[in-house]
């Protein structure tokens, strides 16, 4: 699975929405429902499902899908 | 009020007293000063003892209308009435009465001591426990440090005789059949008070009726009693303002504490800086800084401090059959959300946010800067959290400032810290519970549970890097304060802690305000059980000794935990090892600011606008009424905090350098 499916994967099944509406320009907050709590919730699956650890803050910054992508892409690729 | 030698009223100013409508059976039995002037006295009743000193002077009151000194209208028994006061329209009595001098009180009911009694003083109240248990003998001497270990520590016996026993010792020393009105105090429209022991520069003003009880004020803290006060019972400490309908029952309102709009307090303490206001307490120990606000809020046989409690707070205190028994504790800078709602007996870890309806007992005291949320009926936890939240760092900010006390001899002494040595055990104790949590659970498992309380699997680690970036911070910021303003002039005595300072393996307590490493405070307790404290304001002098210990206590418990948080192993720190402290320190540093504003921006973004430009415009309707970010002065508070960061770096880093 890419990426971008992973994210998806893990956003659907935490914030409880359909895969459709999930697309790479969606932001999480005002398009997904994501309130602060699972904001975070995000980041912690989005660790464990890519073996990774994220900067707090700037994986909080971070807005949509899209960037989430490019984001974990590049913790990713520093190791 | 100093000692006068009255005199006997000379026929003249008998004859001026009768046809001024004054009356008196025995007139040998009033007694006045030298220079005394019977045309300022009219349609007044003498009754048993009356002393009269000096009325030659007048009194310009806020209304603008001056009041001669001199006794009008009154019904006096009793009385001493000291140099200058202007006392008229006294429809009741005041009797028994050492009334000092500059006293100005007019439109009254009864002022009155009727037989012996210590004005409140030694009253018991039942804290925390409705059922009793953990009574509390109140005393204007009672501090929030006195009443935490009265109520507390009931594992000692000999400690609670003790301190009952210098409790009792004050309130006989104060015992006696005459109230005193204390020099300067003001009473205006008041009804009934009886054996009430007030103040100097007291102002009473609408009372409706006060009844056993003491009102501590001093020229410079004076305190203020309003409109439609009842109070039974109580002591009212300076500097307080308890107005505007406050029923007080049994309780001790603390220094500069502010209370009104029919709030109402029983079996409660709220010492300093607290406020209530609507709402209503029961058995609560609010130590400094406690605040209710709101009419349907309940605080019940709770402890509190540095706590703001939300609209509809409530707490339930009858978890079996056996009645009011259970008790519960939310550590320093809790929050209540609306509508929350905790069975006691529970405990809150310290700087926590609760939410929600809390149907189970837990403890969360390992986990201070938590979220309480309830989720489905079930009571979960996401530790650490509150940290990065603009609330606390503005709680952080906001106490000191509003510290009302500007009076010498506070009684509550206060350590403002948010991070300290009492949060910092708790965060690295709460480290390792999250990651051995984290260790033994289940990766299906979406929750694991902790003392009562549920976490999400998924956040532990998350939380306990939370916990490690705050205490980094912490520690960092401990060091960089004394690299700048320390003097040392190299490494070792840079190192070293400070003469008489705690072991710095020693256990931190939160005494209601004031933070101490344990082996401190249960050194003065020894020696108060050993008789060698030997009244109050003694044990004041040495708790304000030990509130004097935090900087060089602090220092030695930082020294002794650097090295276990930071991974260092060899024998000393070097100033490589402080060089890795100062970074760690700018990075945490920096990400609680960058996490704390994303938290503030929240205020300016998304679904907030809703309800903004009713017909349209709902834009400009929002920048109008909230302005916008940027130009908020949170958000600029925190660039200059920023700015601050790597100055304090540079600068701290150069003096390094030099060691």
């Amino acid at each position: 699975m890419s990426t971008l499916d992973r994210i998806k994967k893990v956003a659907v099944e935490l914030l409880k929405i359909q895969a459709s509406r999930v697309q790479e320009t969606s932001r999480f907050v005002e398009d997904l429902g994501a309130d602060s709590m699972q904001s975070i919730e995000l980041v912690a699956s989005f660790e464990e499902e890519f073996d990774i650890e994220m900067d707090e803050d700037a994986a909080l910054g971070v807005k949509t899908v899209g960037d989430a992508v490019k984001f974990i892409d590049q913790v990713i690729a520093e190791g | 009020m100093k000692v006068e030698h009255y005199l006997p009223l000379l026929p003249e100013a008998i004859t001026i007293l009768k046809k001024n409508g004054c009356w008196s059976r025995h007139w040998s039995k009033v007694m006045v000063s030298k220079s005394f002037d019977p045309t300022r006295i009219a349609g007044t009743i003498f009754r048993g003892d009356v002393r009269i000193g000096r009325l030659d002077d007048h009194f310009t009151p806020k209304d603008g209308i001056i009041r001669y000194a001199g006794i009008f209208d009154a019904n006096l028994h009793n009385v001493v009435i000291g140099d200058n006061c202007h006392i008229s329209n006294v429809n009741g009595w005041l009797s028994n009465l050492i009334i000092e001098d500059n006293v100005l009180m007019e439109d009254v009911g009864s002022i009155v001591c009727q037989g012996e009694t210590s004005f409140g003083n030694g009253h018991a109240i039942e804290l925390l426990n409705e059922g009793g248990g953990r009574e509390l003998k109140i005393t204007e001497m009672t501090s929030a440090q006195t009443a935490y270990l009265s109520t507390l520590y009931r594992h000692d016996p000999d400690l609670i005789a003790s301190l009952d026993s210098l409790a009792d010792a004050y309130a006989n020393s104060v015992r006696s059949d005459r109230a005193t009105i204390g020099e300067g105090s003001i009473i205006f429209h008041c009804q009934n008070i009886v054996n009430v022991k007030i103040g100097k520069g007291t102002i009473l003003r609408g009372v409706q009726n006060l009844k056993e009880g003491s009102i501590a004020s001093s020229p410079n803290a004076r305190t203020f009693v309003g409109d439609g006060v009842i109070a039974k019972n109580f002591i009212i400490q300076k500097g307080a303002h308890v107005s505007d309908g406050a029923l007080i029952s049994g309780s001790l309102i603390g220094e500069y504490a502010r209370i009104g709009k029919q709030f109402s307090a029983e079996n409660s303490v709220m010492f300093c800086n607290s406020e209530g206001f609507h709402s209503e307490v029961c058995s609560i120990f609010g130590g400094p800084y406690t605040v209710t606000h709101h009419r349907s809020t309940l605080l019940i046989a709770g402890m509190f401090s540095f706590f703001n409690a939300g609209s509809g707070t409530n707490q339930s205190n009858h978890m079996y059959k056996l009645g009011p028994l259970h008790q519960g504790i939310i550590e320093r800078g809790g929050k209540t959300g609306s509508s929350s709602y905790l069975l006691w007996p529970s405990r809150v870890g310290a700087f926590s946010a609760i939410m929600g309806k809390h149907h189970a007992n837990f403890d969360s005291s390992d986990f201070p800067f938590s979220y309480v949320n309830e989720e489905n009926g079930h009571s979960t936890l996401v530790p650490g959290m509150n940290f990065f939240t603009v609330g606390t760092l503005r709680d952080g900010l906001k106490w000191p400032t509003r510290d009302r006390r500007q009076h010498k001899d506070k009684l509550d002494q206060l350590n403002f810290e948010v991070l300290s040595p009492y949060t910092g055990q708790k965060m690295i104790k709460g480290i390792t519970i999250l990651l051995d949590l984290y260790a033994a659970a289940e990766k299906d498992q979406e929750y694991v549970s902790h003392q009562g309380i549920l976490i999400k699997r998924l956040l532990l680690k998350t939380c306990s890097r939370y916990y490690r970036l705050a205490t980094e911070k912490y520690l960092g910021d401990v060091v960089m304060a004394r690299l700048i303003s320390d003097s040392a002039s190299n490494l070792a005595s840079f190192l070293s802690p400070d003469p008489g300072a705690a072991s710095g393996d020693s256990f931190w307590i939160d005494v209601s305000g004031l933070l101490c490493a344990q082996p401190r405070l249960t050194d003065l307790l020894e020696r108060v059980k050993a008789g060698q404290v030997t009244d109050l304001q003694f044990l004041q002098t040495e708790l304000k000794k030990l509130h004097g210990s935090y900087a060089k206590d602090e220092w030695s418990w930082i020294l002794t935990t650097l090295p276990h948080v930071f991974g260092f192993t060899a024998s000393a720190l070097t100033v490589d090892d402080l060089r890795i402290v100062l970074e760690k320190w700018r990075v945490s540093s920096s990400k609680l600011l960058n996490m704390v504003e994303m938290d503030a921006v929240k205020e300016f973004e998304g679904n907030v606008r809703t309800g903004f430009g009713i017909d349209g415009h709902q834009e400009d309707d929002f920048i109008n009424v909230r302005g916008n970010f940027e130009s908020n002065s949170f958000k600029k508070q925190l660039d200059v905090m920023r700015l601050k960061i790597e100055s304090n770096h540079q600068h701290a880093s150069n003096i390094l350098n030099k060691l």
